[in-house]
C-alpha cells in the first residue's frame, strides 16, 4: 500500500522550453511566500525578473511549468496568496535572479546577485558595502547592514520588500556559504 | 594636510574599498574623496561613518562630488 502514500510525483519541466508560465504578483513579499510554499511542495519553479512588457517596477515573477497551472494556483491560493496574473511566457528575456558573480578584491570579497552587490572584509567578515538596485528600500537595507558582521546583520529578506531585497538576500546567502 | 582618494570613474564597491584602505592607514585627520556618482557618494559616506569618520563637507563639483571626512 506504500504506493498510495507516495502521492503523485511532481513533473519536471525544461526551463528553456516553451511549456513555461509566469505568476505575477503585486507584492514581492507574496513572491517570497509563494516560492517557499511551492518549493516545499516539490514544484520546480524559479524566481525571475519579469519580461519588460509586464514590468511594473522592482518586481519579481515565478516561472512555473504551464501544464501544472491549475494545481499550482490551487496550492498558493490555499495558502492565501493570490497572484495578479498567471500567463504563458512570451519573452525570452527572463533573467534568473540567482546567478552569482564573485569578485575578489584581495582583502575584500564581493558577491553580486542580479542587480545587487554585497561586499565584506574577508578578515573580519564585516559588511563594508551594499550597492546596486534602485529600489526604494536599498538605502535602508544598506544602513541596516553596513558595518555589521555578516553573522549579526539582519537577513535582507526579513527587512526588505523588493526585488533588490530579494536579490540582496541571495547574495547574502551565497556569502554565508562561502565564508 | 588632507589625504586624497580619487575614485572617479570607478563603480561600487571600489570607491568604498579605496576609502577604507586609506582609513586603515590613519587614526585621525582629514580625508578627501572624489567620486562621480550619487551611489558612490552615499556608499562612501556610509562606510566612512561606520568607521567613525564624519562627513564634514559634501561639495558638488559639476557632475562630481568632493567628500571631506574628518576624525579626531
Amino acid at each position: 500500500m506504500n504506493f498510495l502514500k507516495r502521492g503523485r510525483p511532481k513533473p519536471t519541466f525544461a526551463p528553456n522550453g516553451k511549456d513555461r508560465g509566469i505568476l505575477v504578483f503585486d507584492h514581492t513579499s507574496d513572491v517570497i511566500r509563494a516560492e517557499k510554499i511551492l518549493q516545499s511542495n516539490g514544484w520546480k519553479i524559479r524566481v525571475m525578473g519579469p519580461p519588460p512588457e509586464i514590468r511594473t517596477g522592482c518586481d519579481l515573477v515565478i516561472e512555473f511549468p504551464l501544464m501544472e497551472k491549475l494545481n499550482i494556483l490551487r496550492t498558493i491560493r490555499d495558502a492565501g496568496i493570490c497572484p495578479r496574473d498567471a500567463v504563458p511566457v512570451s519573452s525570452p528575456l527572463l533573467q534568473p535572479v540567482d546567478l552569482f558573480h564573485i569578485k575578489d578584491f584581495g582583502r575584500y570579497l564581493m558577491v553580486r546577485a542580479a542587480n545587487m552587490k554585497l561586499t565584506i572584509d574577508k578578515e573580519t567578515l564585516v559588511i563594508v558595502n551594499v550597492s546596486g538596485g534602485g529600489c526604494p528600500d536599498v538605502p535602508y537595507l544598506a544602513a541596516q547592514m553596513v558595518g555589521k558582521p555578516l553573522a549579526e546583520t539582519p537577513a535582507p529578506n526579513e527587512i526588505g520588500h523588493t526585488l533588490c531585497g530579494y536579490a540582496l538576500h541571495l547574495a547574502y546567502e551565497e556569502m554565508l556559504r562561502r565564508c | 594636510m588632507s589625504t586624497m582618494v580619487d575614485a572617479r570613474g570607478l563603480s561600487c564597491p571600489q570607491p568604498v574599498l579605496m576609502t577604507l584602505e586609506t582609513i586603515k592607514t590613519l587614526d585621525k585627520g582629514e580625508i578627501v574623496v572624489l567620486v562621480d556618482t550619487d551611489c558612490s557618494k552615499e556608499n562612501v559616506i556610509r562606510a566612512a561613518s561606520s568607521k567613525g569618520w564624519k562627513a564634514s563637507a559634501v561639495q558638488p563639483e559639476g557632475i562630481e562630488y568632493r567628500l571631506t571626512f574628518t576624525k579626531g
